[in-house]
């Protein structure tokens, strides 16, 4: 347990985490890699971090802290999202893929 | 009266037992409360009487439906629909496919063309605009359909477009396909229908052109959709094709495996477009006028191209234990040149795989994972030797004949296979498979669409959200009868929208996205008419008992309870203005 003031800003002891993220279709094929960690405590951050290390997934899937549309994310199978506030936690498992699942 | 523009006006009917045909004119009001399509397809069914009839009967019609649309400058509007009485499912069935019989079938000068009747033997039907005459093609029975198109073309000639049966619609398998050029009309058994009579082959010529309304504005409105078509919408397609789905469904634990007995697939990575894209040529076409090309081909060991869609895939791979990527290839193709529907071919040796190791029926060679057993059991349906002839009947018939309660864990909807998605997981679709006119079925219904969104928690689905599916499903029905593929639907800001701006340009028509959803809810409607006629009763609106009683293996919440299925059929039912059971107001009942 962490020894801290219940006023004290959780972020302030906590933060960055880091994240587990799974590519699938095109953000696969533009990553080039089916998985990988990225740095931040809510989905936009790890977004910005993705994006910064994988420039064509950034350039062609993201847009800033969010996912451009045809894109979403999907936290540990469970639940998809996008507002980019979305809070992550240390361990999380976030999935990208295409929106549209259809075929 | 002037022509309605995107239109001829009328259609052409054959009967094929009398040699009679006739141009049938079409009123404009009459078009423009159905469109085209399938929309246009189910009212000339209606008007035929065919939802009384038996399907494989001369009496009961088939429609080729063209559409206002064919023939423009739009991307992915060279589409046709078949539309006819399900062989397999006793109800109503429309499946599109597209490329030159579209474009060159309403060159013809008609907008749909309707055959009753049975040809005395096995012919080609030949439309040469407004000439119409049947030849007989005993030398082509038991050709697979690359056969009879490759004959029939050189017997024709280069400006005849020709859409064929394979030897399970000669046989009436009754989920055989309609094929032309590589695509098929694929689901519900129009090949069948199109065996019983007697008709191997259609061959369309043409040279008369409609006129557009705004020929101009249609032009730069064209472009700019094509242009939007090589966006971030369609990327999946452009680029993987549908077949990437696989990894993504196996990673939610809803990609139906062994018959539904599992959410996920341990050989998932094995045949997974990425690997065959690894390890296999791969190469790209693409439907007549389409900008997007989402067909992807896989080279066999032989060098031969297969193409392969992520239905096709999942059918005859994890539905049948199947890991082996060289025979998922060689099911796929041997589906396509005999004329069967991959995914009821699927469903039903899966079936029959866990019916077979329950030891329901004497097969002990038919094994998940056994791809030789795959591919026998694909031999037998078309040929109809041996077990052959129960398979060829389909999961929910055979299920009947076996009895011991195997129709538990039959995987159809009123008879017709389910597609790739565990309805489990995916809730909205579990409702929109439940309620499908045409069985189970995600092409009618979209609802898949609200699964992977933050709209639902998809394995939590309540009544509340029921008109999310109702949407879709709208949706589906008005891109069905204008006709524009599916595909395209990301890049569409507001559909109903752009699709009052494109029939203006198209038509003329002072036509509004309101009475577009008013169109699109009276081709639902329709549909639900033919099969109220048909037979159709509330107990056929849900799913195999296996969905209502197991939870999805791998994921304890993805289950659904009967109760819950009710509930959102019912929510459903009133959302469309329908009674709670799903009967259509007094009023709407036999009228069109
Ligand atoms: S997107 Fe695919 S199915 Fe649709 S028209 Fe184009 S090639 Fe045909």
């Amino acid at each position: 347990m962490l020894d801290r003031p219940i006023s004290s800003p959780i972020h302030l002891v906590l933060r960055p985490l880091q994240v587990t993220v799974e590519l699938f279709g095109i953000p696969r094929l533009r990553a080039g890699v089916s998985q990988s960690v990225a740095d931040g405590s809510t989905l936009g951050e790890i977004l910005l971090d993705l994006s910064r290390r994988f420039p064509s997934l950034g350039k062609s899937c993201i847009e800033g802290c969010n996912l451009k549309a045809g894109y979403i994310a999907n936290l540990r199978g469970e639940r998809f999202v996008t507002d980019p506030e979305t809070e992550l936690n240390e361990g999380d498992i976030v999935l990208l893929m295409s929106l549209d699942a259809g075929g | 009266m002037d022509q309605t523009p995107g239109y001829h006006g009328r259609y052409l009917r054959i009967d094929l037992s009398s040699g009679i045909s006739k141009s049938v004119s079409l009123e404009a009001s009459f078009l423009r409360k159905y469109l085209g399509g399938s929309g246009l397809g189910v009212a000339l069914l209606m008007k035929e009487g065919t939802a009384t009839v038996e399907p494989l009967s001369p009496e009961a019609a088939i429609a080729f439906v063209f559409s206002p649309l064919v023939g423009s400058p739009l991307t992915t509007s060279a589409k046709f629909a078949v539309v006819s009485k399900s062989p397999l499912t006793q109800r109503i069935n429309d499946s599109l496919a597209s490329s030159g019989f579209a474009l060159t079938g309403k060159k013809t000068g008609h907008d749909a063309i309707v055959l009753v009747g049975r040809a005395s033997r096995p012919s080609v039907l030949v439309i040469d605009n407004d000439q119409v005459r049947l030849e007989p093609t005993e030398d082509l029975r038991g050709c697979s359909n690359p056969e009879t198109q490759k004959k029939l073309r050189s017997r024709f000639g280069a400006d005849f477009q020709i859409a064929t049966i394979g030897p399970a619609g000669e046989r009436l398998v009754r989920f055989s396909t309609i094929s032309h050029d590589g695509r098929h009309a694929g689901r519900g058994g129009s090949g069948a229908v199109l065996g019983s009579k007697n008709i191997k082959a259609i061959a369309v010529r043409g040279t008369q052109r409609v006129q557009w309304s705004d020929q101009l504005a249609l032009v730069r409105l064209a472009k700019e959709l094509s242009e939007k078509s090589f966006g971030p919408a369609t990327a999946k397609y452009r680029e993987l094709g549908t077949a990437s789905n696989l990894l993504t469904f196996n990673r939610l634990n809803v990609l139906p495996t062994r018959n539904f007995q599992q959410g996920s697939f341990q050989g998932a990575s094995a045949i997974s477009s990425e690997e065959l894209g690894a390890v296999r040529n791969r190469t790209r076409a693409s439907c007549a006028a389409c900008t997007i090309g989402c067909e992807h081909l896989y080279s066999l060991k032989s060098g031969v191209p297969v193409r392969l869609e992520y239905e096709s895939l999942f059918a005859l791979g994890p539905l049948c234990g199947i890991d082996d990527s060289e025979i998922v290839l060689i099911a796929s193709q041997r589906c396509d040149a005999a004329g069967l529907d991959t995914i009821s071919s699927g469903g039903t040796i899966g079936f029959a795989m866990e019916c077979a190791e329950r030891g329901l029926i004497d097969a002990p060679w038919l094994r998940f994972g056994d791809g030789n057993a795959l591919l026998r059991a694909l031999d037998l349906m078309v040929s109809g030797e041996g077990l052959g002839q129960l398979l060829a009947m389909g999961s929910r018939a055979m299920a009947m004949e076996i009895g011991h309660d195997s129709i538990e864990f039959a995987p159809q909807v009123k008879g017709l296979e389910l597609p790739g998605y565990d309805p489990r997981g995916l809730q909205m679709m579990a409702l929109g498979f439940a309620v499908g006119a045409r069985g189970a079925d995600h092409n009618r219904s979209g609802a898949y669409e609200v699964d992977f969104s933050e709209a639902v928690d998809r394995r939590n689905v309540g009544p509340e959200s029921a008109h999310l599916a109702v949407e879709t499903e709208d949706r589906a029905a008005l891109m069905d009868s204008l006709i524009l593929c599916k595909f395209l639907r990301g890049v569409f800001v507001d559909f109903f929208h752009e699709s009052a701006d494109i029939l203006r340009l198209v038509t003329g028509w002072d036509v509004t996205a309101a009475e577009l959803r008013e169109t699109a809810q009276r081709i639902v409607t329709e549909k639900k008419r033919f099969n109220i006629l048909a037979g159709w009763t509330p107990s056929e609106d849900t799913l195999p008992t296996r969905m209502l009683q197991t939870a999805i293996p791998e994921d304890a919440r993805s289950s659904l309870s009967t109760d819950r299925l009710a509930s959102l059929i019912k929510a459903y039912n009133l959302a469309r203005g329908w009674s709670e059971e799903g009967w259509l107001p007094e009023a709407e009942q036999c009228t069109l």
